[in-house]
């Protein structure tokens, strides 16, 4: 067995039927010196006692299945990485329970370890003044990786994520692409059995992010890998994510699939079209349709449950000649954008 | 996969990897290191010029009730700021840095423990400068000055008590470090550090000239054991050679105790309150 094939035989030894990451009522708080603003504050602030409680993260549930690929998403502040941070057992909740692989993480910091990877966007766990080859080299090590499988996986990766040409360069001199590369490539070498991943596509150009999200969908999809994933790349969670899991003050504010949020937040379809030269728009009669005319095209925006787009366009071409027609489904940016507004986020 | 946490072999395994791959690190600062070695020869010359222009015309005067001869204080300050060189890198400890940038969330997603990556890390910063300083020694001893040990048994024990010297430097950088998960700065700190730990160290001026108090002082700090103690077991001046490193050893143990205990509540401190 080589490559692929060695990774996914050994990744899939153990999947638990009733999931890999739970979490119920888990309460996060930071307390933190209150502030005391007007003459002295700054003093009165280092000598005072009193504190403030901020609570960043208030009653989340959620339950995720080995397997899964988990979009985990909400607006700056939401207490998105608060989570993750007790998820990596870096934090330990004010209350509630969390268990990752049969595991407590803040409990057991370093056994929770080996069951997980994780890559920030924002840093990296590679030795900066060295070639990735070397940071790979210790990782085996740190992780205790066998040394024959460690071999395997570092051809499969230098493979998968194309590491060849930058292999023997020091990590300083890579392009931000090629670095988070090597740090994928450092987190899945141990064959974690989940991934953490906290906005891995930040600051990279379209072909950079097309490489890591397929790397991230085969591996996925291939080694069974469970990836929890937070970005505020729509595209992203577009592309990867089956499941979203929005949350907003530190709540949970939607749990399912990306389809499903975009009917429930979004009603509204719109019917573009395109008069012919010299044709003036008359309008379509239909009560409930709402229309912006705009220089180049006229944009009709309507609720499907309650008009029908061919009762729309059959409406439109009574009136008008038009050389182009088209429905624009929502964009989850849109969808988006817009539950954020509402919460008064945005 | 999941389950079973390292065992000790692969902890020590890994901790020696990140100190290996620290000294593979430290050899892009090669020319740095060349540099700051022609400090190092400076040093050793000025310290020899001031000796012999304060020493009387015989050559010899009286430090604790021993007699100190002017050849013995100049290989003294010798060995001293050779050692001094090694033991002491431009940074005490890898843990300000990381805490500052962040980087200390990914220290902490490892499955082996923090105070120990943080200490091997630095262990292998300092090794890498020991073959720099193997090519100096010859030059700082034709420019300052060296004598014999005492005996066979002297020089064994000097080499012995490197250990435990090392130790407590690596010891006491670290725990002066580890202040960052409360300070964020430490270049305050280890300005002050530095100052004082050379001075107590005797890596400027030896503790038998020190004034009583001074002395006494200097005997209770820790730092004395990681310069003056094995050059005095060298020179055979130190009393009783293993009692002597018996004490550096009660040293090392003190302050990994305290380091522990720092690192456990500076652990708690970021579980708690968040970095």
């Amino acid at each position: 067995m080589t490559g692929l094939m060695a990774y996914v035989g050994a990744r899939l030894e153990v999947v638990d039927p009733l999931g890999i990451i739970h979490v119920s009522e888990l309460v996060k708080d930071f307390r933190r010196p209150k502030r005391i603003k007007g003459a002295l504050g700054g003093l009165r602030t280092l000598v005072t006692r009193e504190s403030v409680i901020k609570r960043a993260v208030d009653g989340i549930d959620f339950t995720v299945d080995e397997g899964e690929f988990l979009g985990y998403l909400g607006p700056n502040g939401a207490g998105k990485s608060t989570t993750i941070k007790m998820m990596t057992g870096i934090l330990q909740p004010t209350s509630g329970k969390i268990e990752v692989a049969g595991i407590v993480p803040w409990r057991e910091r370093q056994r929770n370890a080996l069951n997980i990877g994780v890559v920030f966007g924002q840093k990296s766990q590679l030795w900066w003044d060295l070639p990735l080859r070397e940071s790979l080299q210790i990782i085996g090590k740190l992780y205790a990786i066998d040394p024959a499988r460690h071999r395997a996986n570092v051809d499969w990766f230098v493979e998968l994520l194309d590491l060849d040409p930058f292999f023997d360069t020091p990590v300083r001199q890579l392009s931000l692409g090629q670095r988070v590369r090597g740090d994928l490539a450092a987190a899945m070498l141990p064959e974690p059995r989940i991934l953490f991943l906290d906005e891995p596509t930040i600051g990279l150009d379209v072909v950079a992010k097309e490489r890591i999200r397929g790397f991230l969908s085969a591996l996925n999809r291939e080694a069974g890998t469970t990836v929890v994933l937070t970005t505020h790349d729509l595209d992203d969670v577009e592309r990867l994510c089956r499941r979203i899991i929005l949350i907003d003050g530190g709540k949970v504010t939607y749990d399912g699939d990306v389809e499903s949020l975009k009917s429930r937040f979004v009603q509204q379809r719109r019917l573009v079209v395109k008069l012919a030269a010299g044709v003036e728009w008359r309008g379509v009669g239909i009560p409930g349709v709402a229309e912006s005319i705009g220089d180049e095209a006229v944009e009709l925006a309507f609720d499907p449950a309650e008009i029908q787009v061919s009762e729309l366009i059959t409406a439109v071409l009574a009136d008008h000649q038009l050389t182009d027609v088209a429905i624009v489904e929502p964009e989850l940016e849109n969808v988006v954008h817009r539950i954020y507004a509402s919460a008064g986020m945005a | 996969m999941s389950g079973s946490a390292l065992t000790v072999r692969q902890r020590l395994a890994a901790y020696a990897g990140l100190a290996k791959i620290q000294i593979s690190a430290q050899t892009i600062y090669r020319s740095n290191y060349l540099v700051s070695l022609l400090g190092l020869l400076f040093k050793v010359y000025l310290l020899k010029e001031v000796w012999v222009a304060a020493y009387p015309h015989s050559r010899a005067t009286m430090g604790h009730g021993q007699q100190i001869s002017l050849s013995a204080q100049i290989a003294y300050s010798t060995l001293a700021s050779v050692q001094y060189f090694v033991f002491n890198p431009w940074t005490l400890s890898g843990i300000p840095e990381r805490v500052r940038n962040g980087q200390v969330a990914v220290d902490l997603a490892r499955p082996v423990r923090y105070t120990a990556q943080m200490t091997f890390g630095q262990a292998g910063v300092m090794i890498a400068g020991l073959p720099f300083v193997i090519v100096a020694l010859p030059f700082a001893i034709l420019v300052g000055g060296a004598e014999a040990p005492a005996s066979a048994g002297a020089g064994l024990g000097y080499a012995v008590s490197l250990v435990p010297a090392f130790l407590i430097t690596l010891l006491t950088g670290s725990i002066v470090g580890i202040t960052a998960f409360w300070t964020l700065e430490t270049d305050g700190t280890s300005i002050i550090y530095r100052m004082v730990a050379q001075f107590f160290a005797g890596a400027l001026v030896p503790l038998w000239f020190m004034p009583g108090w001074l002395e006494t002082l200097a005997s209770w700090l820790p730092f004395q054991a990681t310069t003056y103690t094995p050059i005095a077991i060298y020179m055979g001046k130190s009393g009783s050679v293993v009692s002597t490193i018996g004490l550096q050893c009660v040293w090392v143990v003190v302050l990994w105790l305290i380091l522990r205990l720092l690192a456990v509540r500076a652990l708690r401190r970021v579980a708690l309150q968040g970095g």
